[in-house]
């Protein structure tokens, strides 16, 4: 089948093309160049080599961000059980299920910043969190939540996990009723327990929606910044002990405006996200060719 | 409808426990809200830290809310943030659907490049771009104004990737049956394609819409000026406007989040239809 050329699909696709031009590859293009100058936004940058990445390689603050980001990839694997386990739970048909269900949906809308300041309060040194432990008798002093180095990245990870499985659980309710309820009587036939009954067919199930929440928190977990900037008072925690890497990123470019600086930051923010990436978008295409 | 239902209604019991965690999961996921709610009726007797711990206001008074109000316009906030995420949604949906389409349902030359270039582009996280398109909004002149924060949001890869998924799935015959009754290509995207793809427009425009609501950082490097502010950003100064003041910030915090969850509840059913939807593509 011979065609003429048309336009007509470029016609379609030039809206979306011209913006991605502008707002994503022409920044791409020219944060690669800004890494290699030396550059304080104002001043026009001075091209200065790898100076920059040398400075990275060391700067303990930077390989302090990178560890806290790859750390903070741990609340993937447990927003997807907390979910899948939420999912079981609000799966059946109970009077007022769904106003629970959208109980468990309030953390996800209500926006990072609100619940990043309601977590502070709790959390405060004086905070309720203190007081119920005090009142109990778990604790005799206050702990400092927020401004020990130990605890403040392990709360931030708490605070988006707690956010998160109200959002991803929705997704995998989905995902349990498209899975046929014969499945579950031939495996309580088979003699299954509850347990088993949701290992053997739930989990394989849900693979799609395991992928696709692996590939959607995942990303957001490598950009973490709201959380941080919160919790920590735009801070990033005493010695740096809650900084990620785009808190970093921030911080250099906007804050200390070593923009070139920044801008090596950035690089490797892109490397670390490509890495993941190609093993997320794998996993999304396996995930949709098997519903 | 529900697959792997129990059958908890002939046991009393087992219903009762499972009224208990759920109950019990909802104190955790709500208690930090109702806090908030409670400590911004607190007036200024009602002890905020103590042990243990005052849950009730004695006096529960509004003069925390009459506080933020008047030092902060957080109806401004509201509105700027409408504006942003609504001008975002519609113009995002639009674009991405129009180039999906042709991804999925023509054949040109470059279609293979042009979808992997897209592709590539998912990958890149936003941040990345920052610096330079804090550039361009001074080059555009958009700086300080909500087409700063709406024009970087229109193109999302993801989004022409779930609409492309989508698309896809729109029988040929259709289509060619309406070229075959003389229909051009933009009428039969508009007329056949689109409306049969409804349910992933609705995905699409939730995910932008949240997306775009809950933005805090792009906005918050774009937005110095008070009134220009949205909602996040607003929060945010509020925080360090009032910096100890502990109830006027909670003032603020459930003035701004309690019409989210107006908003959210009255759209449950779509929220919940559009997410669930999002993997099926």
């Amino acid at each position: 089948m011979t065609r003429r050329f048309s336009a007509t699909p470029y016609l379609f696709l030039a809206p979306a093309l011209v913006l991605i031009a502008v707002f994503v590859l022409y920044p791409i293009g020219a944060v690669v160049y800004y890494s290699f100058t030396s550059w304080d936004i104002v001043r026009p940058p001075v091209f200065v080599g790898l100076d920059n990445y040398q400075q990275l390689l060391g700067d303990e603050t930077f390989w302090k961000a990178l560890s806290h980001s790859i750390i903070y990839l741990l609340v993937t694997p447990t927003i997807i059980a907390m979910s899948i386990v939420l999912a079981i739970i609000v799966n059946r048909k109970l009077r007022g299920i769904h106003i629970f269900r959208a109980l468990y949906f309030v953390p996800a809308v209500s926006g990072s910043i609100a619940i990043g300041i309601a977590w502070r309060f709790l959390f405060d040194r004086n905070g309720i969190i203190n007081s119920i432990l005090i009142t109990l008798g778990v604790i005799h002093d206050p702990i400092q939540w927020l401004s020990d180095p130990g605890l403040v990245l392990p709360i931030a990870m708490l605070l988006t996990i707690w956010a998160g499985v109200g959002y991803y659980s929705v997704i995998f309710v989905a995902g349990l009723q498209n899975i046929p309820e014969e499945l579950y009587d031939a495996a309580v036939i088979d003699g299954c327990s509850d347990f088993q009954k949701h290992w053997h067919v739930s989990l394989p199930g849900l693979r799609p929606q395991i992928a696709f929440v692996a590939v959607i928190s995942s990303l957001a977990a490598l950009k973490v910044f709201d959380e941080i900037y919160v919790l920590t008072n735009r801070t990033g925690g005493i010695l740096d002990s809650a900084t990620t890497i785009v808190f970093y990123l921030w911080k250099q470019a906007f804050v200390n405006e070593h923009a070139g600086y920044a801008a090596a930051i950035a690089m490797v923010l892109l490397v670390l996200t490509l890495l993941f990436s190609i093993v997320n978008v794998r996993l999304l295409e396996r995930g949709q060719e098997r519903v | 409808m529900t697959a792997g239902l129990n059958r908890t209604r002939r046991r009393p019991l087992k219903t009762a426990l499972w009224y208990v965690v759920l109950v019990l999961i909802s104190v955790i996921t709500v208690f930090p809200f109702l806090w908030i709610l409670l400590t911004s009726l607190k007036g200024p007797t009602d002890l905020l830290f103590s042990t243990p711990p005052q849950f009730l206001p004695n006096a529960p008074t509004l003069d925390n809310f009459a506080r933020v109000l008047a030092a902060l316009p957080i109806p401004k906030f509201f509105l700027n943030s409408i504006v942003a995420a609504t001008a975002t949604t519609v113009l995002n949906v639009l674009i991405a659907s129009l180039a999906a389409y042709p991804l999925a349902k023509m054949r040109f030359r470059f279609r293979e490049p042009i979808f992997y270039l897209l592709l590539a582009t998912l990958i890149v996280p936003l941040q990345l771009t920052f610096i330079p398109s804090y550039l361009l909004s001074r080059f555009f002149g958009y700086y300080d104004s909500l087409p700063a924060i709406i024009w970087p949001g229109l193109a999302s890869a993801f989004n022409i990737f779930l609409m492309r998924q989508a698309f896809k799935g729109v029988p040929n015959e259709l289509i060619d049956a309406a070229r075959v009754d003389g229909a051009r290509d933009w009428r039969i995207w508009w007329q056949i394609a689109l409306p049969l793809v409804r349910p992933t427009v609705a995905t699409v425009a939730i995910f932008t819409f949240v997306t775009s609501w809950n933005d805090f950082l792009w906005p918050s490097l774009m937005l110095p000026t008070i009134a220009n502010k949205t909602l996040p950003v607003g929060l945010a100064a509020l925080q360090s406007y009032f910096s100890s003041d502990f109830r006027s910030i909670a003032a603020g915090v459930t003035m701004t989040v309690i019409p989210i969850l107006i908003f959210f509840i009255a759209l449950q059913r779509h929220f919940v239809r559009g997410l669930a939807g999002a993997v099926k593509g």
